[in-house]
């Protein structure tokens, strides 16, 4: 936007037909001639180029407005149409009020009664939303029924319509041959047993003259309407026959000019923004120059657009049928003219009606036009309005870097380079925004262009860039370089939830990847696989502060989806904290760690000093315990206790860990309850610093204790491998068993299960619970710091299912729920003999991952990894598509300021928001969701008199953002303000 | 027949008369079709409910012990 252009408000938008006065009146010029350019190549005046429409020439003045081009919209112009033709876009409800209104007094044929109760109907319907169609068509189905106008008495005929522009009254007529229909039967019937009938019986059967009779069956006389019927009555003959009458819009024009105001309302149409007459063209607007501009070709030829082509017809057209109609051509003559230019006018506007064939331009491609444009994919609403490109936008690979805060994002230098942050000049930075100008396009903290204050943009030459930086003033703009702690917004697709879009803080790093912390990986749901992400710089204060009150990521720790933390320690993160406050007897109790350990363990988190040691060893060095280390992580006052998911118990008391292993359900994502619990208390950023000196914490402690998982792991004692074997065996024999009590039909069927399905479920029982008892043997056998053991244990990755496969037996395959029964005729593969039942001839894999599988096992393990392959591809498209209408039906729901949740037309969906008037991320997430109001109150008391002189430690960074907030206080709950909201009752 | 409202899981649906169906409309400065809307074949209305009519519906909620919606009887 130009900066002297005044913003203006849209008050409000009415949809409606346009009055053809209006078109002359907003009409920049009358256009008259057909012809664009005259030899000398300037456009002629009321030309279809005329200059009052608009200027495209660059250098050019508008004559309308004295704008130039890129300023000047354009203008409408407008063709006085030689004859009324209709509008194409309301052929339907053209078609509905002629068959609605009288031909002769254009009311509706309605009785009052009639037409006030619709009218009543169509008032609920608009009330209660109701679609308004269903009450309009049912009124014109009414007043259809009506054979003559109640107001004027006249008989009312059938219109037809036949597509896409003409229209028909039925009218019956006397048949051209009623004298041989009459006189044959007046003939004897033998067949019907009728006698003869004479003209003078006829005569008096119908009070008509006997010579008027005879004239008539002479053919000489036409009987007029109530002769017809009573000889058609005297006769029982039918004498009529159907005519169709054709509508010419001139017909139909004065038809609508004539229908009643009130009576249009009843159709749903409000007659003063849009008369029904309006729907018959009688002047065609001319859209400006600027909407089809004209191409000059390498050639010097000038192309033009499709639009005006179009034009040049209707004017060419409209000429001929004034010429001709001044001239006094035949009707015929003038009819087909008239068609002429209702075609041209038709796909002026649409160009895709069925029924017509397309206008095409000369190469025979059919020509895009009015419709054509806003249609479809491609088309203004689809293509260029929804599916805008966006500038200031960029997009590449993402990689992981936990050396960031999670509220940070690596970018590309590259990236910083092309994307600009605009900086007011003023007396504070104008050195600052001379060295960026001094620093050039291609050094990175530097600026591509500067706008004077009179709006002049100005690129920053590498020559000139000296010289431009001294003469840079306040008030100058300068578009300088995204750089180190500008706020951006980042984005992954598909954007499923709110989460998907969160602000970053830009760090700005070397090669060619977004980096991003490697918590932040489930709310996007991303991986390092390849996958892309999007990022956005923002382009004025207001947006900048937006983002990063609402849309940082730390404000996203709790999803809205389940109240809970999406944002916590993942995979490595779990297993290291694990191992670090793990207490294994076996493994020699709580690990220890000597001073120099201790601090490399807290070496990227902001704690610089030590707590007191827990003890010394042998030698009398004093020693720490990893809980001690990880309870440094914590907030001084935190006091929390809750089961782990192992059934342990996890005690924190007074900021420190005193019992339990840290594990996925204290710090993961997705309710980790020590992260939960620091953002509900305290705050955000408290959270944030805590997730990432977690991750730091964890990435070190596995690093000390070294953690890899190898082929080795999984294998098992010759002695447990025997045992397995073992109990394969008991398994096969049972199924056999089965099978034997099978064939000799004496196996009892379970309750609603036929004999073939009890056998089924049975074998599929045995051979499960076999699976499950291989998979103890080897869980025994298993020490608890096998490392697949401490992921499944701690959360981090895979379970001891998993594990199971890996070791002992992969299990039975299924494919639709049962064992695998398809391939060859009564067997599953040529390898087995027809009819075998055995667990082997229907997909049992005995054999472990690590073992191998035989090639038949192969196969089976394959159909049922297909079916799984398939299975979720169907899911994720089927349930993405469910998502997508349930959030298009949800997207206009607000809660308003009085607690209730309306759509746009203010209907009320919910008379409190959630029935409860709460926001789930406010809510307490304890299990038995029980507001502990006590631990509240003392919580507020301790902060209201806690002496505020205490300095905390490791306040300070350590990332980059992390100094960027006043809210952070490490051991401080957050202000009574803050506390979470415990609603009314 | 099954009487429907009689079932444990079908809440209560009481028709509000004139005087708290106004205090309504007053409190939440709405006319009567911005309501939720409710069928008048719906079984678990009343059978002397009919179209205009404004039922209150007391049901067990998840969140809060009661929760209270009212809804327009349309046709």
């Amino acid at each position: 936007m130009s900066t002297n252009a005044t913003p203006k408000e849209i008050g409000a938008i009415d949809f409606g037909l346009m009055n053809p006065e209006e078109y002359r009146d907003m009409s920049a010029t009358k256009i008259i001639t057909a012809d664009t350019y005259d030899d000398d190549g300037y456009p002629i005046d009321m030309g279809l180029m005329d200059p009052r429409l608009g200027v495209i020439d660059p250098g050019l003045e508008c004559k309308t407005c004295g704008q130039h081009s890129g300023s000047c919209n354009g203008h409408f112009g407008h063709i006085e149409l030689a004859a009324p033709v209709i509008h194409v876009g309301f052929t339907k409800l053209i078609r509905r009020l002629l068959r609605g209104t009288c031909r002769e007094c254009s009311r509706l044929l309605l009785d009052e009664h009639e037409r006030d109760e619709f009218a009543e109907r169509l008032q609920r319907a608009r009330d209660l939303d109701d679609d308004v169609n269903d009450v309009t068509k049912a009124a014109i189905r009414q007043a259809r029924k009506a054979d003559r106008c109640p107001y004027c008495g006249e008989e009312q005929y059938d219109v037809q319509h036949e597509k896409p522009t003409t229209y028909y009254e039925v009218q019956d007529v006397l048949a051209a041959e009623y004298p041989q229909l009459i006189a044959e039967a007046m003939q004897p019937d033998e067949e019907e047993d009728r006698p003869a009938t004479s003209p003078q019986e006829l005569a008096d059967a119908t009070d008509i003259e006997l010579s008027r009779i005879n004239d008539i069956l002479g053919g000489e006389f036409r009987p007029r309407e109530e002769s017809r019927e009573a000889i058609e009555r005297a006769l029982d003959v039918d004498l009529s026959e159907e005519d169709l009458n054709k509508l010419m819009p001139s017909d139909i024009r004065d038809w609508f000019e004539a229908i009643p105001d009130e009576d249009v309302e009843v159709l749903g149409i409000n007659a003063e923004r849009s008369r029904p007459e309006w729907m018959i063209l009688t002047v065609l607007p001319v859209p400006p120059v600027t909407a089809r501009p004209s191409i000059t070709l390498d050639n010097g030829q000038r192309s033009e657009d499709d639009l005006t082509h179009k034009l040049v017809d209707i004017i060419r057209i409209n000429q001929r049928f004034m010429e001709n109609r001044e001239a006094g051509a035949p009707q015929l003559i003038i009819e087909d003219l008239w068609e002429l230019l209702q075609y041209h006018v038709t796909t002026f506007m649409d160009n895709e009606i069925s029924g017509t064939p397309p206008a095409r331009h000369r190469s025979g491609r059919p020509l895009k036009t009015l419709s054509q444009r806003l249609k479809g994919k491609e088309g203004r609403f689809r293509g260029s309005l929804s599916g805008k490109r966006v500038n200031f936008s960029a997009r590449t690979v993402i990689s992981p870097d936990p050396t960031l805060s999670l509220n940070e994002v690596g970018v590309p230098e590259r990236v910083a380079r092309e994307m600009t942050q605009t900086m007011n000049v003023n007396e504070q930075n104008i050195e600052e925004a001379r060295q960026y100008v001094r620093n050039g396009s291609e050094a990175h903290p530097g600026a591509n262009r500067v706008i004077r204050p009179d709006g002049k943009v100005m690129k920053i030459l590498d020559q000139a860039k000296e010289e431009l930086a001294e003469r840079i003033e306040p008030g100058w703009q300068v578009q300088r370089h995204l750089s180190d702690g500008d706020i951006v917004i980042f984005n992954r697709q598909p954007s499923l939830h709110r989460m998907s879009i969160m602000a970053h803080e830009v760090v700005v790093m070397p090669y060619k990847t977004f980096r991003l912390n490697t918590t932040v990986c489930p709310p996007y749901n991303a991986d390092f696989d390849g996958d892309e992400m999007n990022m956005h710089a923002l382009q004025n204060e207001e947006a900048r502060a937006e983002a990063r009150v609402l849309m940082r990521v730390q404000e996203q720790i709790l999803s809205p989806r389940f109240g809970e933390n999406i944002i916590g320690a993942i995979q490595d993160h779990v297993s290291g904290t694990y191992l670090l406050t793990h207490d294994d007897p076996e493994m020699g109790g709580l690990p220890r760690f000597n001073e120099t350990q201790a601090l490399d363990l807290l070496r990227a988190t902001g704690v610089d000093t030590l707590p007191d040691d827990d003890g010394t060893d042998e030698q009398g060095r004093p020693y720490w315990t990893g809980r001690t280390i990880f309870s440094e992580l914590l907030p001084s006052a935190l006091d929390l206790e809750f089961t782990s998911s192992t059934g342990d118990r996890v005690a924190i008391d007074d900021g420190a860990l005193v019992e339990g292993t840290i594990d996925e359900d204290a710090v993961g994502a997705f309710g980790g309850e020590i992260v939960d619990t620091i953002v509900k208390q305290y705050s955000e950023t408290r959270a944030r610093v805590f997730i990432n000196e977690v991750a730091s914490l964890a990435m070190r402690a596995i690093m000390h204790f070294g953690f890899s998982i190898g082929i080795d792991d999984e294998s098992i004692s010759d002695a447990a491998e025997a045992q397995i074997d073992e109990s394969m065996e008991n398994a096969y024999e049972r199924v056999q068993e089965l099978i034997d009590t099978y064939e000799n039909d004496d196996l009892e069927s379970l309750p609603g299960r036929t004999v073939d399905e009890t056998l089924e479920m049975k074998i599929m029982q045995t051979l499960g619970k076999a699976r499950d008892s291989a998979g103890d043997i080897a869980d025994e056998h298993f020490d608890d710091d096998n490392p697949a053991v401490i992921m499944a244990e701690s959360g981090a990755r895979g379970s001891m299912l998993n594990l199971t496969q890996m070791a002992a037996c992969v299990g039975q395959q299924a494919v639709r729920g049962e064992r695998i029964n398809r391939g060859y005729e009564d067997r599953t593969l040529s390898h087995f003999k027809p009819g075998d039942l055995s667990a082997e001839a229907h997909g049992f894999v005995e054999d472990s991952y690590r073992s191998g599988l035989t090639p038949r096992e192969f196969f089976f393990h394959a159909m049922g990894g297909r079916e799984g392959l398939v299975d979720t591809a169907v899911r994720t498209s089927k349930s993405g598509y469910l998502q997508r209408r349930l959030i298009n039906a949800l997207s206009e729901l607000e809660t308003q300021y009085d607690g209730t949740v309306r759509d746009t037309s203010d209907n009320i969906v919910q008379f409190e928001f959630g029935e409860d008037n709460t926001s789930p991320v406010k809510v307490s997430s304890s299990d038995d969701n029980e507001i502990d109001v006590d631990e509240i109150a003392d919580r507020v008391l301790a902060a209201e008199f806690e002496d505020e002189g205490e300095e905390f430690a490791g306040a300070q960074a350590t990332n980059l953002s992390e100094s960027a907030d006043d809210r952070m206080d490490r051991d401080r709950p957050s202000s009574p303000i803050d506390v979470p909201e415990v609603g009314d009752d | 027949m099954v009487e429907v409202s009689q079932h444990t899981l079908v809440p209560e649906h009481r028709l509000v008369d004139d005087d708290e169906i106004d205090a309504l409309l007053a409190e939440y400065d709405i006319s009567r079709t911005d309501l939720p809307k409710i069928k008048r074949t719906d079984p678990a209305l009343p059978d002397e409910a009919a179209t205009g009519d404004v039922v209150r519906i007391e049901r067990d909620s998840r969140t809060t012990d009661r929760a209270v919606v009212h809804r327009l009887v349309i046709e």
